[in-house]
């Protein structure tokens, strides 16, 4: 009994962690070719305008980018480093953060889901959409004097 | 931001593949000792009993009942034990789907939430949005797929 789950559970978590190596590894070497080569500032820089449409100042938009595509906690880090450079105001920290909570690490995220056999393309239009419509009403109702405390530092 | 200037090489290609080892590591770590609980439980009458608690719930998404188990594990734990779970309850494609959109706006709570916190954000609106923007589009995947 014991043996036969244990096989069980073990031939199916190979198998599936296999597809994962498969889809992650180049994923993950892809990925640290476009932060060496400067890709992802540029595509940062790049889609960084965009949140405009939030009201936010351009200098947001960087942070968000790279939480999107890398994951939150490194976009943390990115935040509280570009909140102290740029100073960005409290409702654009309190918005991009909202977007990141809803929809950050695509990439990996992505690879990984859709080594397990689910719907990429699909997950990751929706997410963006979603996030970014999300975001764009949280624009229109969180005004610039915000009543909400810091908690900590930033 | 600091714009060091970065160049590629050798190293670059190392990095990423021991992130990409990392991320497997961690993944392993936690998809085995899952994937061997949840198929413990698969001969056990403890799963059918979990499904039938929740197949009415499930059941809004196109998820069988077991399916909450990857929800549970997801939010409660991080998503690589969602993946435990998924990938030992024999789902079929449209189900992992509704579930990895589910999770994708909602899971690692615990975790991700103190981020958020610590931004500025409060913890329960933050819970929340999360929470809600996951079973609307259970919901509507549910719908549309």
């Amino acid at each position: 009994m014991l043996t036969i789950i244990l096989k069980e559970a073990l031939l199916g978590s190979f198998s599936s962690i296999k597809n994962i190596i498969m889809i992650v590894i180049p994923i993950m070497i892809a990925m640290e070719i476009l932060k060496d080569s400067g890709i992802f500032e540029k595509i940062a820089d790049l889609f960084s305008p965009l949140v405009k449409i939030f009201g936010m100042k351009k200098e947001s938009g960087f942070p968000l980018v790279i939480g999107i595509l890398i994951g939150i906690s490194y976009g943390a880090g990115v935040i509280f480093e570009t909140a102290k450079q740029e100073n960005l105001p409290e409702r654009d920290l309190y918005l991009l953060t909202y977007f990141l909570v809803a929809c950050h690490a695509i990439i990996e995220d992505t690879a990984i889901f859709t080594a397990i056999g689910a719907n990429g393309a699909l997950l990751l239009i929706t997410r963006l959409f979603v996030a970014s419509l999300f975001t764009f009403l949280a624009s229109r109702i969180i005004k610039d004097k915000n009543k909400i405390k810091m908690s900590a530092e930033v | 931001m600091n714009k060091t200037a970065k160049t590629l090489s050798i190293n670059t290609l190392k990095r990423g593949l021991i992130s990409g080892i990392n991320v497997t590591w961690e993944l392993a770590k936690i998809v085995v000792p899952i994937s061997f609980i949840v198929t413990f439980l698969k001969h056990t009458p403890i799963l059918n009993i979990i499904s039938e608690v929740f197949a009415p719930l499930m059941s809004m998404f196109g998820l069988p009942g077991k399916a909450a188990i990857a929800l549970v594990l997801g939010n409660f734990v991080n998503l690589y034990a969602a993946i435990g779970a998924i990938v030992s309850l024999s789902l079929s494609v449209r189900e992992i789907t509704i579930l990895a959109i589910m999770l994708s706006f909602c899971h690692s709570l615990p975790v991700e939430t103190a981020l958020a916190k610590k931004i500025g954000l409060s913890a329960i609106k933050v819970i929340a949005v999360r929470c809600s923007l996951a079973i609307i589009a259970g919901l509507a995947f549910n719908l549309f797929l």
